[in-house]
């Protein structure tokens, strides 16, 4: 295996999946090196549901994906394995990985992904606090187990609150990006919560409501006019518990300019996407670039799109900020072919 | 005293007592002024479909509050507390404490349908307009009208006698809107009446009062009358 005909993939979310599919559909090698010791990413790890927009299972949506690299010759796969080091450039990189092995390809793609939120960091929403205070990833579990419950006694919620914008759109913690995709997958659980205990009201708490593109009527429009969720416009400020064991949770109604304190069963919070909290290692070991936020730098845009500020190191999906799970994979596609061109060495980068 | 910025404050939420004890201490003075909270502490859930019974509310649901039926209202303009954008949001979580504030402002809707043309979700504020109104009516929230004291028993005497005797309604109607059987004009009508002195007419009237003649074989058609007008009165409000 050359170098000329090899590209390494990092990653084995719906990105990485997508990249090194392309590759080898172009006739080329693809080594995929995935940390964990599953394939998907974070759809598999997380256990999510039903995906959007398709309404498919995660499991057998992505699985799909799973199982084209898996039989395909010219893939091969190190799981639970990570690249250490980098040497060479462009057309002939040298990668060293933790299990000793040194690989050669001439173009890198990372599909690195994110990192979920992690609640704990606004403790006021009282995630780890009360048991019945779960995130979207949490809730995803749930409703694949077929029965939506409060996790502190088991009853079934008369109400569910999801708080969008847990970590997005926060300066105080730092977090001064929108994710993207929560507020559509808000909407979906909303719908799958109703779905499966019909006589549970699911209030979504939000500050703007961003289903952008088609995902507006199928999702936002669909969740609000036939699965009767309700929008409350109001930042949640504090989650509490009151005296009888039901959740409160205060804030201020923005749009009737009066304080809240309405009691709730269960309460989700829609967490945001994090750059990849190896970032800092990722970009140290490939000798690439991270943007403000601490997602990965790309390149000059228009003519090199999936670049990063290191030829020959292409990115896609959500390693470059929050990113659907569709367009993940279109970028997987797009990087894929990227690396595949600079194997023929004819690639042209405005410079 | 207490509180300078009184004006800042509903006045249904302050209290003043002359005289006020809280936890055995005397506070009365200065101290006497007390205010219930602002803070809204449920909703209620099945008040959106309530309205949604009523001919005109079905769509209600379907609101984003972007704002267009106040902007655009007729109403508004003349009058900043007639908010139809608010007024669906109250209903749809079901804030009926608020909404009842604005009780006596929501029938003033003058059915423009400008909110209806410019609503990009389809709610159909006027219509919802319309359902709050007829809501308010039928749980006794707003005061009847004097018309509506009028049609109600006008409508009576055609079901009952299918016809209608004058003295009778005006009657009728006096006692149903709490005024008095003697007024001023009616006293100034005697009076020119006497003048003239149609007897025979005046014996005729005498006698309808005293015998309430009803229209010939008027039979069951009161009951069927009055099973049709509920029968509509329930198809207008629950589509």
């Amino acid at each position: 295996m050359s170098a000329q005909d090899t590209v390494l993939v990092v990653g084995a979310g719906p990105a990485g999946l997508s990249a090194a599919a392309t590759i080898a559909s172009m006739g080329k090698k693809a080594v995929i090196v995935e940390k964990e010791d599953v394939l998907g990413g974070a759809p598999i790890i997380s256990g999510y549901a039903k995906l959007v927009p398709s309404g498919e299972w995660a499991k057998d949506a992505i699985g799909r994906m799973v199982s084209r690299v898996e039989g395909d010759g010219n893939v091969s796969i190190h799981k639970s394995t990570k690249v250490t080091q980098v040497a060479g450039e462009a057309g002939n990189f040298t990668a060293t990985l933790s299990n000793g092995d040194k690989l050669d390809a001439g173009a890198i793609v990372l599909g690195t992904g994110f990192t979920h939120f992690d609640s704990i960091n606004k403790p006021e929403w009282g995630f780890g606090t009360y048991e019945d205070v779960l995130t979207t990833t949490q809730m995803e579990q749930m409703v694949g187990t077929g029965q939506i419950r409060c996790p502190s006694d088991g009853r079934v919620p008369e109400r569910v609150a999801i708080l969008l914008c847990v970590g997005s759109r926060d300066r105080q913690i730092g977090r001064e990006w929108c994710s993207k995709i929560c507020c559509t997958v808000s909407t979906n659980l909303a719908m799958e919560i109703k779905e499966i205990s019909p006589s549970t009201d699911v209030f979504i708490y939000y500050m703007d409501i961003r289903t952008f593109g088609l995902y507006e009527d199928k999702f936002y429009w669909k969740s609000q006019e036939e699965y009767k969720t309700k929008f409350v416009k109001a930042r949640i400020a504090e989650v509490t518990k009151s005296p009888d064991g039901r959740l409160l949770v205060k804030g201020e109604d923005t749009l009737v300019k009066r304080p809240i304190v309405i009691p709730m069963d269960l309460v989700v919070h829609a967490i945001g996407m994090d750059p990849n909290a190896l970032n800092p290692e990722i970009a140290k070991t490939f000798g690439i670039g991270l943007e403000k936020h601490g997602f990965i730098d790309r390149a000059e845009q228009y003519t090199n799109s999936q670049g990063t500020t290191r030829k020959g190191i292409y990115v896609c999906g959500s390693a470059t900020g929050p990113e659907t799970i569709d367009d993940s994979i279109a970028q997987g596609q797009a990087a894929g072919s990227r690396a595949v061109a600079d194997l023929y060495g004819q690639q042209k980068v405005a410079s | 005293m207490a509180i300078h910025e009184k004006t800042l404050i509903d006045p249904d939420r302050i209290l003043q007592h002359d005289h006020l004890v809280v936890d055995g201490v005397d506070v009365s003075g200065s101290w006497n002024t007390m205010i219930t909270p602002r803070t809204l502490t449920d909703y209620e859930e099945h008040f959106e479909e309530i309205i949604q019974s009523y001919s005109g509310g079905e769509n209600v649901h379907r609101c984003w509050q972007c704002g267009s039926c106040t902007n655009s209202c007729t109403m508004y303009a003349q009058n900043v507390d007639f908010n139809p954008r608010y007024w669906i949001y109250l209903i749809r979580l079901g804030l009926k404490a608020e909404l009842m504030k604005d009780k006596d402002i929501i029938w003033q809707c003058v059915s423009c349908n400008k909110c209806t043309n410019i609503c990009p979700k389809d709610v159909r504020p006027e219509g919802v307009m319309k359902a709050t109104a007829h809501w308010l009516e039928d749980n006794g929230l707003t005061p009847k009208t004097l018309s509506t004291h009028f049609d109600e028993e006008f409508t009576h005497q055609c079901i009952e006698f299918g016809r209608i005797e004058d003295t009778e309604v005006m009657v009728g109607f006096f006692k149903r809107s709490g005024q008095p059987l003697v007024q001023a004009w009616i006293v100034e009508f005697g009076k020119r009446l006497t003048k003239r002195l149609p007897l025979g007419q005046l014996a005729k009237m005498g006698m309808n009062v005293v015998f309430r003649p009803k229209t010939k074989s008027w039979g069951k058609t009161g009951e069927v009358l009055a099973e049709y007008v509920k029968a509509q009165k329930e198809a207008a409000h629950h589509g």
